[in-house]
């Protein structure tokens, strides 16, 4: 192997993906097959069987063209047609709901790498989750009111989509689009309004680049969402935060919320089916439509806890950084005695002091990351405040209030954002413990915390009702932590390659 | 493309042909009530927070607003209770006397010690029933039902629940457990499988409450300190598995009920003494436990003035007078079925009575030198039996409880006086200060927030079968009923008395474990708040709250592990009356209630 040969390889992001997404299909075939054995009775599961087996076949598809990939590399130093084309057909492996094969197959479908390409495929994988999660109401006793008018929509969405991918398959739109893709971009930022993030930043994009002349505006744009969009696992990480998000907001239209609040005694305890997923409680309450519904909770509370500290401790942060020494002192020694007590059990205190609630859940936990938020921000702070185009505006004359959130945060912004979206994670997990501990939002309301606390009663006899929402946290904190991984990645000017 | 966008809408337009919708199935839609019903607060502690959630489910479905305080544990339940903060609170009651009027008299008379409310026709139905024998009082306890439940809904009724117990069969002897129907567990029975264990290992026995209310008898009366004061003070008869009056393994050799069920006799034994603590060791005081005590201790029983806190007087209240008798002529009198009262204590005993004495030290059963306690009741009154088998009629050492109980009990000061019993003076600390004196099998040493610890008394009824076995009880403080199961299951407790209905499975399946099932007299039920709030004026608003509440859907959530429940009575009287939910009539009582407001 010559070293120009090795180069093309290591440089191959979708040789890296290829061989990722083999692996994570590998492991949930060999999930799947564990699933389809009945050790206690020593029978084969028939549907469980089938499963299985379309992943295996999809997995040795993929591990042929990780193959392929690697001797189109090794001899060709690029990616060969047909190993495009046989990508092609692992698009179909969407209809077993393998995402990871899905996206890749996608990827391989353009040849230069291109991010509104990257965008319109993960937003048209989101909106195809959305449905096909949708569709499982189909075989519950009754759906909701809305349910047909709001599964048009998202079929109306998912075609707009396709075409749009297809459109931006076949052109180029790094630098400059078509008046045309100006419309189109509206469009889809209006399809994003309905949670599918992907379509606000795909279509902001679209417009920008239409209507901008700036090009270090959009030069930045692409320097930043080129290094996300490489990133498949923070393309995974934005593809289940917005799935949750999309899911949340589609579920006022297709979930019946009566499935996941009110009792069923006739329906107690069940094993999971087609009408109920993941099972139904000891109240018998159907736990999928609990954790759907239980999403929106975790990511409001996760989403304000983070915001509100990143609001409060970012601006005290940024004052005391700016004016130093006695107003400095007075905020962050304020702030250490604020940092002396463990987040957790203030939360707890404050809890136990005004009750539980949502609202007290989001107060209790915000307040205690107010000066870790705090201490990033006037490190930054610090650091910007010396540079040149501070001392310039400050020659200049500009009102200090203005350099400081005009000048000097924005420009110290970035480890803030990283610091956020890491920090996420955490604050669902503690939603979560708090909820676990009865101490969260009220037990009927389905939080992902209260819906585990039943579950860890059932261990030892139904424990797929501890399983699934264990699984829907790990996924939400492990989606976050991707995607802050992928931020440092792009916003750190010292990892530029 | 054209084609294809027809065949596509002619398909979405079978779907939703086929595809029932929420307002196809709910178009029976209820009948809207004519206001806003108010919001219904609901307290309860965390560990019937499933209950509350079903109630919160069944009372939202008839168009109420529920609002659940949730406390985790009975010190702040009972202290959101005394503040009123409540509309229903959710409470069980357990009957373990097993006789019916004390199902009634403390919770249903205007001057019970847990009164409910206060109603003249229920305290007239309450006294009237006591005075009747079995065949009569049923029709009694029927019209009381009918009158609190259904005609005033004071109370809602949820269920009446099993007694299950699982025992660790590897380390504990299971034939030794009992688990009788109303009294408490009998410690002095337990044995190890290896009975070599006796003396080196404790064994361990689990319970909910960790903050004990009284060690003083008469001063509690809840799921603290039963079982505790059950094992530590002896009483002059006991129940049997199945509420019958004995007076096996009591201070009382036998007894016996004089002609026209006014006057009850017993014969005591002399060997009991009571023990005390030195050093976290029980130490034999030489004192016996003889009539002086017992009349000592059933008088302040029975006087709500003896002590600040008195917590079980209406259940004594029946009693008039107690006394020692010196005159062996007496005994001469008939009981009911003609026999001499003589001969009805002499009944299986070695000797005869030859001699009664009034002085305790001058007892000497081996001689036939006996003490004997007369109690006469106001009324013909046969289930004071039931009270005297109950733990605050346990016997307590008179010279030493005088000695401790020296302050004045109306100016009584909870900060300054430590009154005997207090939990204080028996938990680890600087308080620490055991003066328990204790006339039953075991006696407590010190206890933490985690576990109380018991050390067989060395002077109750030495060489007879009573003797306890195991030399040391460890009570071990689990709130949570699944925590507790976990303990057992691993080890840490020998003997779980709780199990939750559904995890009855679990113990069966397991090969260490054996469960034990019986009847309860545990019933829980809902308490409104009769005091300033809109249920406490509005029968009809009590009423629509009666007829949500669901029975069936309680014994469905606990896999039918429960019984259907009238009022607190229900397990000992049947009394052919039901409460059946209703829907409509909830919503009728609903809008009545809306439009008078």
């Amino acid at each position: 192997m010559t070293t120009q040969q090795e180069f093309a390889l290591k440089q191959s992001q979708q040789y890296k993906n290829a061989n990722f997404s083999v692996c994570l299909s590998f492991a949930l075939t060999l999930l799947f097959l564990f699933n389809a054995y009945d050790f206690a009775q020593g029978t084969w599961n028939f549907v469980w069987g089938i499963v299985t087996a379309a992943y295996f076949v999809i997995s040795i598809l993929q591990g042929a063209i990780a193959l392929l990939l690697k001797k189109d590399l090794l001899t060709y130093g690029a990616i060969q047609k047909r190993t495009r084309l046989l990508s092609a057909v692992q698009l179909l492996s969407l209809f077993a709901g393998n995402l990871f094969t899905a996206a890749f197959a996608f990827r391989m479908l353009k040849k230069k790498d291109s991010i509104e390409y990257t965008l319109a495929y993960y937003m048209f994988l989101t909106q195809f989750l959305v449905f096909a999660i949708s569709l499982f109401n189909l075989f519950k006793p009754y759906v909701s009111n809305l349910f047909m008018p709001a599964m048009i929509l998202l079929i109306f969405a998912m075609v707009i989509e396709l075409f749009l991918v297809i459109i931006l398959a076949k052109t180029d739109v790094e630098q400059g689009v078509k008046p045309l893709l100006k419309w189109l971009g509206i469009i889809v930022f209006l399809t994003g309004l309905t949670g599918n993030v992907f379509g606000l930043i795909l279509g902001y994009s679209l417009v920008m680049k239409s209507r901008s002349n700036d090009a270090s505006t959009i030069d930045k744009w692409n320097q930043f969402w080129m290094s996300m969009t490489n990133n498949f696992t923070a393309m995974l990480g934005f593809l289940f935060v917005f799935l949750m998000l999309a899911i949340s907001i589609a579920s006022y239209g297709t979930f019946v919320s009566s499935f996941a609040t009110e009792n069923d005694y006739g329906a107690l305890l069940l094993e999971p089916s087609l009408a109920h997923p993941f099972g139904t409680d000891n109240f018998g309450r159907d736990v999928f439509s609990r954790i759907v519904f239980g999403a929106r909770i975790s990511l409001v509370v996760g989403l304000l806890t983070t915001l509100i500290p990143l609001v409060i401790g970012g601006f005290l942060g940024a004052i005391s950084g700016y004016y130093q020494k006695s107003i400095d002192n007075i905020i962050m020694r304020c702030l250490d005695v604020l940092y002396a007590v463990p987040g957790i059990l203030l939360a707890i205190a404050i809890i136990a002091a005004f009750g539980s609630s949502t609202f007290n859940l989001i107060i209790a936990l915000s307040v205690g990351s107010i000066p870790t938020y705090a201490r990033t921000m006037r490190a930054n702070v610090l650091i910007v405040s010396n540079l040149e185009f501070v001392e310039a505006a400050k020659a200049l004359g500009e009102n200090e209030w203005k350099i400081i959130f005009k000048q000097i945060v924005p420009n110290a912004f970035a480890p803030m954002i990283v610091k956020a979206s890491l920090t996420i994670g955490s604050a669902v997990i503690a939603t979560s413990s708090l909820s676990f501990l009865g101490l969260g939002v009220e037990p009927h309301i389905p939080e992902w915390g209260n819906i585990l606390k039943i579950g860890s009663m059932y261990l030892e006899t139904n424990p797929h009702l501890a399983i699934f929402p264990g699984i829907a946290i790990i996924l939400l904190v492990l989606s976050f932590n991707f995607l802050g991984d992928g931020l440092r990645d792009a916003l750190d000017p010292k990892l530029d390659s | 493309m054209k084609r294809l966008g027809f065949l596509l809408a002619a398909f979405m337009l079978f779907i939703t042909g086929c595809v029932k919708t929420e307002s196809d199935v709910k178009d029976d839609a209820k009948s809207a009530p004519k206001g806003k019903a108010p919001t219904i607060e609901i307290l309860g502690m965390s560990t019937s927070e499933d209950s509350m959630n079903i109630l919160r489910d069944q009372l939202t479905k008839n168009g109420f607003e529920v609002k659940l305080n949730i406390q985790p544990d009975y010190g702040s339940f009972t202290a959101q209770k005394e503040a009123g903060n409540y509309d229903l609170s959710v409470n069980s009651w357990t009957t373990v006397t097993g006789n019916p009027d004390y199902a009634v008299r403390s919770l249903f008379t205007s001057d019970g010690d847990n009164s409910l409310f206060a109603d003249k026709k229920a305290d007239e139905l309450v006294g009237k029933a006591a005075k009747q024998l079995p065949k009569e009082y049923q029709k009694t306890y029927k019209e009381l039902e009918q009158h609190v439940v259904l005609d005033n809904a004071y109370i809602v009724p949820m269920f009446t629940s099993y007694k299950a117990q699982a025992v660790n069969n590897q380390v504990v002897n299971e034939s030794t457990v009992r688990l009788p129907k109303s009294r408490a567990q009998v410690w002095e029975k337990y044995d190890f499988v290896d009975p070599s264990k006796r003396a080196s290992q404790p064994l361990i026995v689990h319970q909910q409450i960790a903050s004990l209310t009284s060690l003083d008898p008469i001063k509690g009366n809840d799921g603290s300190i039963n079982t505790l004061n059950t094992n530590m003070y002896v009483r002059l008869v006991n129940l049997t598995d199945d509420d019958k009056v004995v007076s096996d393994g009591s201070l009382s050799l036998n007894h016996a009920i004089a002609e026209g069920s006014k006057d009850y006799y017993f014969l005591l034994r002399d060997d009991i003494h009571f023990a005390a603590v030195n050093n976290k060791k029980a130490v034999d005081t030489g004192e016996r436990v003889g009539a002086e005590d017992v009349v000592f201790s059933l008088n302040r029983a029975k006087d709500q003035k003896s002590v600040p806190d008195h917590r079980t007087y209406s259940l004594h209240e029946n009693m008039d007078s107690i006394s020692i008798i010196n005159d062996l002529s007496e005994l001469d009198g008939k009981t009911a079925d003609g026999k001499t009262i003589r001969k009805a204590l002499e009944a299986g005993i070695n000797g005869e009575i030859k001699q009664l004495v009034t002085d305790k030290t001058q007892a000497n059963n081996e001689s036939g030198a006996y003490q004997v306690v007369k109690i006469t009741t106001v009324n013909p009154f046969p289930q004071v039996l039931n009270y005297l088998a109950h733990q605050s009629a346990g016997i307590v050492s008179k010279k030493q409880v005088e000695s401790i109980n020296t302050y004045d009990v109306a100016n009584f000061d909870i900060n300054k006086d430590v009154p005997y019993g207090d939990q204080r003076t028996i938990t680890e600390g600087a308080s620490y200060n055991n003066h328990l004196y204790a006339s039953g099998p075991y006696i407590l040493t010190y206890k933490n927030d985690y576990e109380a610890h018991f050390v067989k008394n060395p002077a109750y009824m030495p060489g007879t079968e009573n003797e306890a076995k195991v030399n040391e009880i460890v009570v071990k403080f689990i709130q949570d009923a699944d925590s507790a199961l976990s303990a057992l299951r691993n080890g840490e407790i020998h003997i779980f008395n709780g199990v939750p209905e559904t995890k009855y499975n679990l113990v069966k399946e397991d090969k260490k474990l054996t469960l034990q099932q019986n009847k309860s007299n545990g019933v829980s039920y809902l308490a409104f708040n009769m005091k300033g709030r809109e249920v406490s004026k509005s029968v009809a608003l009590r009423k629509a709250i009666l007829y949500s509440v669901n029975q069936d859907e309680f014994i469905s959530f606990y896999q039918g592990n429960k019984m259907k429940a009238v009022s607190t009575v229900s397990p000992l009287v049947d009394t052919g009356l039901k409460v059946v939910a209703d829907s409509k009539k909830a919503k009728e009582f609903l809008n009545e209630y809306l439009s008078n407001k």
